[in-house]
């Protein structure tokens, strides 16, 4: 029994991949993920940048999470300089990743991945589904209007600067956000129910999974690094404990997480996070998990799309109580001196660990650096989901196969456009 | 009337651009009316099919399989509008067309030879004939529902021409180049974006592009007496549309 699933060009992901299935005599010889999204060699061009550009050019990776990107680099390079924004900046960026954390979530849970549970091509391909992805585009729509507020625009926002932002809103201009806040936070905890309700096949498997993990609050800028088996380290600690491998059935260069001697691939996004920090959740939103009737942790793979709706609604929460508290700073940022020095900083993206580590000349000029994007480390873990699937099912249909792997893999969020930093190329 | 066949394609790029179309939340259900989403891999599963009356290709050509897609793309295209930086100007990804390709490998993968990719990051206007230009980083979604309803309705898009300046101006914003000394490239931008950066008081870094006619060696003379030496000042223009203020400047000088 031999045969081959080939999915040239996976739709319904961001960025340009495919994957390739050989069974021959009842087993899986090979399984690859193909990302032939073009490199753009951002490392390369950002040595020698001032660290002004920095900021501006790694949003550029990604157009779904640029935010994301400039978290990490922004507070990377304070490190370095030695300075920590006030209170009032740090809650402001908290706020600018709630508003790309409910942007980003709600294109992927409702334009995305959201036909696979109704069998559709596309979020606009049937008329019932339509009503449900209007309230994905309510949701998208505001927090893209708070990107718009803190940032200027959703994609590629220019306020982010070391030390605050060029420029921040009046109290007045967020406070006019609040009832469409409420009206969606109430929203949002009804499509936890929508998401829990999904039929999910069932997936369980044995995984590590890492995310930040903060003392006192869901994760976001801060924290320091933690998994599931134990692990918990500082950020400038993790890139020793990182590494990548390759493995057998695959010509793609794997993330994976070293142990004594073995290396391990893992998983990082919504699920890692809600998994390693429901304790720093709300009471109310911790109320709607219980009410939803899925028991945490999650274990199933494929549930990705309920916890981004739990972590929806919680950045619902936070904006509004954010915006409830946010007093305008005296100055929107404090002045920095350039200074040699390295650092290593870690956010959560929408779909998890976002590493950025950069080394700069005295005289603030990047001399070079590392970025590490979550899809790149989910990769190894996205195949092995695959191969335990296909494991369960080698007697089925190669049309089924192949759809079922493309939901697997769908249902991870991959960011393929930002992933090609670490992955070898189909020749 | 039949609904104009529409496909979206991307080459080597962000993804920001398409997912333009998917932020205009308010127009996405006009847009799904009026058009015939017919290829748009980022949000349906329809195949690579047939012809289309309107392309919109985002990204830059940068490998030999993009080269030979975009004549693919322009056959089966009765208009092809290029969207964003990348496809209009080459985009952040060809700095690499004043370095070495090689070096640029080495640094970022561990097995560079595996690694399939031109020496340059071109815009899709130096491969193919283009009809409409979208430019941005990332594009004016304004101007995007604006070349999609003119061509519906058989009419030329409006889109302006002139400088960020003139939106500062329209909008109160003080001058950060005149009032500060800051570095600012909006008297050589393109409008677009309705001057974002300039009203949070950060010069503009000419996501647009070059205005057509824009005196830029003027401007850099301005900043060279601010004191910026001529190092930075290039460094100003080497971002997301560097092909182009590199090929105006030597067409400007000859």
């Amino acid at each position: 029994m031999n045969k081959v699933v080939k999915i040239d060009y996976l739709s319904r992901v961001e960025g340009e991949g495919g994957i390739t299935i050989k069974i021959k005599d009842g087993k899986i010889e090979s399984l690859k993920l193909d990302i032939f999204e073009a490199p753009r060699f951002f490392e390369s061009f950002l040595k020698g940048r001032y660290y002004t550009d920095v900021i501006d050019f790694v949003a550029r990776i990604c157009g779904i999470c640029p935010v994301a990107y400039q978290m990490s680099a922004v507070h990377a390079i304070e490190k370095i300089f030695g300075i920590e924004p006030e209170k009032p900046i740090k809650d402001l960026r908290r706020l600018m990743y709630c508003g790309e954390w409910i942007e980003s979530h709600a294109l992927h849970m409702y334009m995305l991945q959201g036909p696979d549970f109704y069998g559709l091509e596309s979020a606009w391909a049937g008329r019932e589904y339509l009503e449900i992805a209007k309230t994905g585009l309510r949701f998208k729509k505001l927090g893209n209007q708070i990107l718009g507020i803190l940032g200027g625009r959703p994609i590629h926002p220019v306020s982010v600067r070391a030390g605050g932002f060029y420029k921040v809103p009046d109290k007045k201009t967020l406070l006019a956000l609040m009832p469409q806040l409420e009206q969606a936070y109430e929203e949002s905890l009804k499509s936890i129910k929508w998401a829990a309700g999904l039929p999910f096949n069932n997936n369980i498997m044995d995984m590590e999974y890492i995310s930040l993990s903060h003392e006192s609050e869901y994760p976001m800028n801060y924290g320091s690094v933690a998994s599931n088996s134990g692990l918990n380290i500082q950020m400038e600690e993790f890139l020793k404990y990182f590494q990548e491998y390759q493995v057998e059935h695959s010509t793609s260069l794997h993330a994976g997480i070293k142990k004594d001697t073995s290396v391990s691939s893992y998983m990082v996004g919504p699920i890692a996070r809600l998994n390693l920090n429901y304790d720093r959740l709300p009471e109310e939103i911790k109320t709607a998990v219980s009410e939803s009737g899925i028991s945490l942790p999650i274990k199933n793979t494929h549930l990705g799309i309920f916890a981004r709706a739990v972590e929806i609604a919680y950045a619902f929460l936070t904006s509004m109580s954010i915006i409830k508290d946010y007093e305008k700073p005296d100055r929107p940022f404090i002045g920095a001196d350039p200074c040699a020095g390295e650092a290593v900083w870690i956010t959560e993206a929408p779909r998890g660990m976002l590493i950025h580590r950069y080394n700069l000349d005295s005289k603030g000029y990047v001399k070079d650096c590392t970025i590490i994007p979550p899809t790149s480390q989910n990769l190894s873990h996205i195949e092995k989901d695959i191969y335990n699937f296909i494991q369960h099912n080698l007697d089925k249909p190669a049309d089924f196969i192949k759809k079922e792997s493309e939901k697997i893999i769908r249902s991870y969020d991959p960011c393929i456009s930002c992933s090609v930093h670490l992955v070898i190329l189909k020749g | 009337m039949k609904k104009p066949r529409v496909g979206i394609f991307k080459l080597t790029s962000c993804d920001g651009c398409q997912l333009s179309i998917l932020n205009m939340e308010d127009e996405l259900l006009s847009i799904i009316d009026l058009f015939d989403i017919a290829y748009f891999r980022e949000a349906t599963d329809r195949p690579l099919k047939g012809e289309f009356d309107i392309s919109l290709v985002e990204g830059s050509i940068s490998t030999d399989w993009q080269k030979k897609e975009i004549i693919n793309i322009r056959w089966r295209s009765r208009t092809l509008i290029t969207i964003g930086a990348c496809a209009t100007s080459g985009g952040l990804q060809a700095l690499r067309n004043w370095s070495s390709l090689e070096g640029y490998k080495k640094y970022v993968y561990q097995s560079p030879e595996a690694i399939n990719a031109l020496s340059t990051s071109t815009p899709i206007s130096d491969h193919v004939y283009v009809d409409y230009e979208l430019w941005g980083c990332p594009i004016s979604t304004h101007a995007l529902s604006e070349t999609l309803v003119s061509l519906i309705l058989d009419r030329k898009p409006v889109i302006r021409k002139y400088s960020v300046c003139m939106d500062c101006k329209k909008k109160g914003i003080p001058c950060l180049l005149v009032s500060k000394g800051e570095p600012c490239l909006g008297p050589i931008t393109l409008t677009g974006c309705g001057a974002i950066c300039p009203s949070l008081e950060k010069p503009c870094y000419g996501c647009f592009g070059p205005k057509e006619n824009g005196n830029i060696e003027s401007l850099l003379r301005m900043f060279k007496n601010m004191g910026i030496t001529q190092q930075e000042c290039i460094m100003l223009l080497d971002k997301m549309n560097t092909y182009t203020y590199r090929k105006v400047r030597i067409e400007q000088s000859s």
